[in-house]
This record gives C-alpha cells, sequence and structure tokens, in this order.
C-alpha cells in the first residue's frame, strides 16, 4: 500500500463542531480497506497568502496514510464535492521517493560507465605505448 | 583618477546536493521562502546555484505550495 499525503484546507469560519465531525468522516473515509493513518498535523488557522472564496483565513490539517488506491477516488471525490473545503491536495509520497530514487540509480550508473569508458581508453593507451617504443 | 570596481565573487552552492535532501516538502515554508523572492517568482538557478536536479524538484514544491495558499502567486 503507498503512502499517501492529504493536505486540506478548510474555512475557517466553521465552529468547532461542524469542523469536528467533518474531520472525522473524512477520516472515516480514509481507514477503509485496511487502512492506516501515519500522522496527523493539525496546523489550524492560518491567514492565506490569498483569497479563496472570498475567505482569507484557512484551517489547515495534513494526514500522511497508508491506502490501498481504490481509498483515493471516493475520498477525492468527496472533497470536492464539500463546501467547508477550500482546497486539498493528496499526494503519493511514495511515487515521489521511487522516482527520485529511480533517477538517482540512473545517474549512478552513467557515472559508473563514464568512469569504465575512460578507464578503457586509458588501458589501451598503455598497451599501445610499448609498441611504439619498439619501433623507435 | 580612476576608479576601479572592485567586488568578491561569492561562491555560489547548492543547499540541497550538500545536505542530500530526497524530497522537497511544500510544507517546509521557511526552506522554500528562501528560493521565493517578495515578488513572489521563483529564483532563477543561475542566481541561487542550485543543482538542476533540485531546482526541479524545489520549483515543484513550490508550485504545491502556491496551490495550498501557503505562498502567494503574485507577490507585492
Amino acid at each position: 500500500m503507498p503512502l499517501y499525503e492529504l493536505g486540506v484546507i478548510l474555512d475557517a469560519s466553521l465552529d468547532d463542531e461542524q469542523r469536528s465531525t467533518f474531520l472525522g468522516e473524512i477520516k472515516e473515509l480514509i481507514a477503509k480497506e485496511g487502512a492506516t493513518i501515519v500522522k496527523e498535523d493539525v496546523w489550524g488557522k492560518r491567514i492565506l497568502a490569498y483569497m479563496i472564496k472570498h475567505k482569507r483565513e484557512g484551517y489547515y490539517v495534513f494526514w500522511q496514510y497508508e491506502a490501498p488506491g481504490t481509498v483515493v477516488k471516493p475520498l477525492e471525490y468527496r472533497l470536492r464535492l464539500s463546501d467547508q473545503v477550500l482546497r486539498f491536495l493528496n499526494l503519493n509520497l511514495d511515487r515521489e521517493m521511487q522516482r527520485a530514487r529511480k533517477m538517482a540509480k540512473v545517474r549512478a550508473e552513467q557515472k559508473a560507465a563514464k568512469r569504465a569508458a575512460k578507464e578503457r581508453v586509458e588501458v589501451a593507451a598503455v598497451a599501445a605505448a610499448p609498441r611504439a617504443g619498439e619501433e623507435a | 583618477m580612476s576608479k576601479k570596481k572592485y567586488f568578491v565573487k561569492r561562491k555560489k552552492t547548492c543547499k540541497f546536493t550538500a545536505e542530500g535532501i530526497e524530497y522537497i516538502d511544500y510544507k517546509d515554508i521557511d526552506l522554500i521562502r528562501q528560493y521565493v523572492p517578495v515578488s513572489g517568482k521563483i529564483l532563477p538557478r543561475r542566481v541561487s546555484g542550485t543543482n538542476p536536479i533540485y531546482q526541479r524538484k524545489l520549483t515543484r514544491a513550490i508550485k504545491r505550495a502556491r496551490l495550498m495558499a501557503l505562498l502567494p502567486f503574485l507577490g507585492d
């Protein structure tokens, strides 16, 4: 199961009760089919860098969770429909890391190949050198 | 009197290469802010000295941060 990271900006004007019920609903949606929430990070109220839906403030919550891919679609669908959510961003962290590791591996291989090619040239040069001496 | 201009060339270094960071988090605003001036634009590599690999990752992180209203699309 891949590791996902979900960031949600809620409407800051909601009262605590509305907010907690909504957060509970989201958590329920995540924790399906053997999924687990690894980390919960509540930033709370924060001034937005720009206005969203004519609002200056948002309530930030972040989760990291491990879940099968089937969880993602209904979750994002629910978030998109809600009026209480100003913005959300769901990332597959495993994919981010994989890409980085893959590229690091490819680069390491390229480096090794380059070094090997250089060594081959040097060996050939050394092998050619005494022959030149014999002729002289 | 001839005026001679002296300036010391600063050696530019890539912070990410030096620290061996694998993934740049869009939530790490204090880090990302160093690469976004007040104008809100992304600092070019030529100025910041960031390694091209990390510049691309940084760009992605900045754009995500903008989406989540952590950074402005348009600065002052």
